[in-house]
């Protein structure tokens, strides 16, 4: 009971504490307070606990794959603001004069889509076991281990962003950015799949032997690039195309700030 | 990174908690397994004992028990005997070893062994939920320790991080508290030896810096002295010479005036390196503002009279913690240069007044006032309305509004310029706040 509530913990924990790691620190070389954070959790945790007890009748909507499909729907909103942050990262880092409102509005808003999904699969998680003595001690100190590595992860992640030559820095964080919505992506095509709405087809490969889903690095590389052992050729086709469309997004956002710095001159 | 404290306690906490944490999880797993070879160890002993038993011969009992579970079969697939929890058909293969399988709605862990001398099948199975229960029981103990100590973990980090960068913050304490003109060494004794570079360079900065200002101070005080025995002499000479040819020389006058305005920017550039305020060795006391500014209109009375114009003091009688000789000075060149820029028979009023937030001190004249473009680079050195054409009869070299900047920093006033909204005219406005200027209202001034 204890390594299952650590994974779960981990695995939902880990994932808000890397976006959060990588938006911290892109933020601070992009020279924006970080008010919005706070925000984020907050308006996160109330998303979470609502979603949470809304749950039930959720799961029963469309044929009772309801909950498959608002978690899918909450990834693929994540994956959208954060290609937009892609999009106003170069905007924002050329011209450090520019009002940092819309960055900040889209680092918090894609923050809390993720800790609404996770945070209510957490609550889901724990609650499930609250009445159940023989099981609760383990829950709760599985729970408090796993949240506890999670935000470690997190934490150090921060700061070897941080310790990064300036020149490094920024690329780092955005090079994260494309990783994790590559991840997102494909765990929300995936749920998809789970909920019968797209054909998964078989799996183009299994490393499972090489490196476990289950495993601490599993749950990190799951985190950091939406690692599966086993993925079908439409979850990595939607963790491309993700990819490419953050870079793309990237991309026009530098081209379209270098053509405003240009009229300038 | 902004705080080097939060640095070292969030890195530590994590990198600890990590190392911990990760350490835990894969001890559990270790000791799960550990423990579940214990169990099947136990299971096989249980078996072991039903064989001697020889349960062909005996009755076989085990202790009524949800736990576990036992069927005995013979090589010819009949059962011979079997616990009151288990079915009546076989809990597992016959055939030897190991396996997990389910019956009675549980996982049981179930060992299957053949004894050949009886030739009979042994089962014995324990439920898997029970033998992860006590596991995770035993185990969790080990691990609760560690989950606990975290806290006072991140306490002791807490405290000797905190203890650690003591000195930095003493360090940081006493460069902050160094008074503009204290060009002393360092106080800080013993350094550690990461810090021992930054006080050496402080220091060294410091010895720089004081040579520096005692040489400029010098080359001051040595120049204005060098320049003012001349001028003097010269002076002289100018009046001597006035005396020999008093039919009014034209070039004579002009040399007065020129030798004047040479004396008036000699006197006022001493004033300006003087009252900077990190030269200026201010003797702070509780002075009446509105006595001292009674007094500098009498000594200015005479100039602005001769001009035609009228002067008036206003507002209330203000104490405030102040240097009587530079707010003399300060209050001397606001009127002054009110006097000077404003036409005759023009206006000046010198107001003292408690606001809400500290002590006002205002000249007002009705001169042309400022242009809009201007008003902010007034206070620069040098800097005079309107270049040197303005419209003053008065000699000026542009110092003035320095000096009473320099003045007004030297007591954390404020000081801003404002054309009057009420008429044509200029009003500086001093403010000294209440938190830094202890201060009583008494009566009221008369004009």
């Amino acid at each position: 009971m204890l390594l299952n509530s650590v994974v779960i913990i981990l695995r939902e924990v880990l994932e808000a504490a890397l976006l959060m790691s990588v938006f911290l620190a892109s933020a601070r070389f992009l020279h924006t307070r970080n008010r919005w954070a706070i925000w984020a959790l907050v308006t996160g945790a109330i998303g979470a606990v609502s979603y949470g007890f809304l749950l039930e009748p959720v799961s029963d909507l469309f044929d009772g794959v309801g909950q498959e499909v608002c978690n899918a729907l909450l990834q693929y909103g994540a994956f959208a603001s954060l290609a937009a942050v892609a999009f106003h990262i170069p905007r924002r880092s050329n011209n450090l004069k520019s009002s940092p409102a819309t960055i900040v509005a889209l680092m918090a808003l894609t923050l809390t889509f993720a800790i609404t999904r996770e945070g209510a699969e957490v609550l889901v998680y724990v609650s499930g076991f609250w009445d159940v003595s023989d099981f609760f001690s383990a829950v709760a100190l599985g729970s408090v281990i796993g949240a506890c590595i999670g935000f470690s992860v997190g934490v150090l992640i921060y700061y070897l962003l941080l310790a990064q030559p300036v020149r490094w820095a920024l690329p780092t964080s955005v090079l994260l950015i494309h990783l994790i919505a590559g991840g997102l992506a494909s765990q929300a095509t995936r749920l998809l799949i789970q909920a019968d709405w797209i054909q998964a087809g078989s799996p183009i490969w299994d490393t499972s032997s090489i490196l476990s889903e289950q495993s601490l690095a599993g749950q990190l590389l799951y985190a950091l690039v939406g690692y599966e052992a086993s993925p079908s050729g439409i979850e990595v086709l939607a963790y491309v195309g993700s990819v490419l469309i953050v870079a793309t997004a990237y991309f026009a956002g530098k081209f379209s700030s270098q053509r405003a710095t240009a009229d300038l001159e | 990174m902004k705080s080097i404290r939060l640095y070292l306690i969030m890195s530590l906490l994590a990198a600890v908690t990590l190392g911990n944490f990760v350490a835990a999880v894969y001890g559990y797993k270790s000791s799960m397994a550990e423990t579940e070879a214990l169990l099947d160890n136990q299971l096989a002993d249980t078996a072991a004992i039903m064989q001697t038993m020889r349960p062909g011969t005996h009755r076989v009992s085990l202790p009524p028990s949800e736990r576990l579970a036992f069927q005995i079969w013979t090589a010819d697939q009949r059962l011979v005997q079997r616990s009151e929890n288990s079915s009546q058909t076989p809990i597992t293969r016959l055939e030897e070893g190991y396996r997990d399988e389910n019956f009675e709605g549980y996982r049981w862990r179930v060992l299957s062994q053949f004894d050949a001398d009886a030739s009979l099948w042994l089962m014995v199975a324990e439920r898997i939920d029970i033998r992860i229960d006590l596991a995770d029981d035993i185990i969790l103990r080990a691990l609760l320790p560690i989950i606990i100590s975290l806290p006072l973990i991140a306490a002791i980090v807490w405290l000797v991080v905190g203890n650690g960068l003591s000195l930095v913050s003493k360090l940081a304490k006493e460069l902050r508290e160094k008074r503009a003109d204290d060009l002393t060494r360092l106080g800080t004794v013993n350094p550690p030896v990461e810090l021992v570079p930054v006080v050496d360079a402080i220091n060294g900065l410091l010895h720089r810096l004081d040579a520096s200002i005692k040489r400029e101070r010098r080359f001051s005080s040595d120049a204005a002295h060098e320049l003012r025995t001349p001028i003097s002499a010269l002076k002289v000479h100018v009046h001597n010479l006035r005396k020999q040819f008093p039919d009014n020389n034209e070039d004579l006058r002009v040399l007065d005036r020129d030798l004047g305005r040479l004396s008036h920017l000699i006197e006022q550039i001493m004033l300006l390196y003087r009252t900077s305020p990190e030269h200026y060795q201010a003797s702070m006391r509780s002075i009446n503002l509105s006595d001292l500014a009674r007094s500098v209109i009498a000594e200015l009375y005479s100039d602005v009279d001769a001009r035609g114009q009228t002067i008036s003091l206003s507002g209330t009688s203000q104490t405030i913690i102040g240097d009587e000789d530079s707010l003399r000075i300060m209050l001397a060149n606001l009127i002054q240069n009110a006097s000077k820029y404003s036409p005759e028979g023009a206006s000046i009023t010198v107001s003292v007044d408690k606001e809400e937030l500290g002590i006002w001190l205002g000249v007002k004249d009705t001169g042309p006032g400022i242009p809009l473009t201007e008003i902010n680079q007034v206070f620069d050195r040098f800097r005079r309305v309107g270049g040197d054409r303005h419209g003053s009869t008065v000699d000026g070299c542009g110092l003035g509004l320095s000096i009473v900047k320099h003045i007004a920093s030297l007591h954390h006033a404020n000081i801003s310029l404002q054309n009057n909204e009420d008429g044509p005219g200029l009003t500086v406005s001093v403010f000294f706040p209440a938190d830094l200027h202890v201060f009583m209202g008494t009566g009221r001034n008369s004009p």
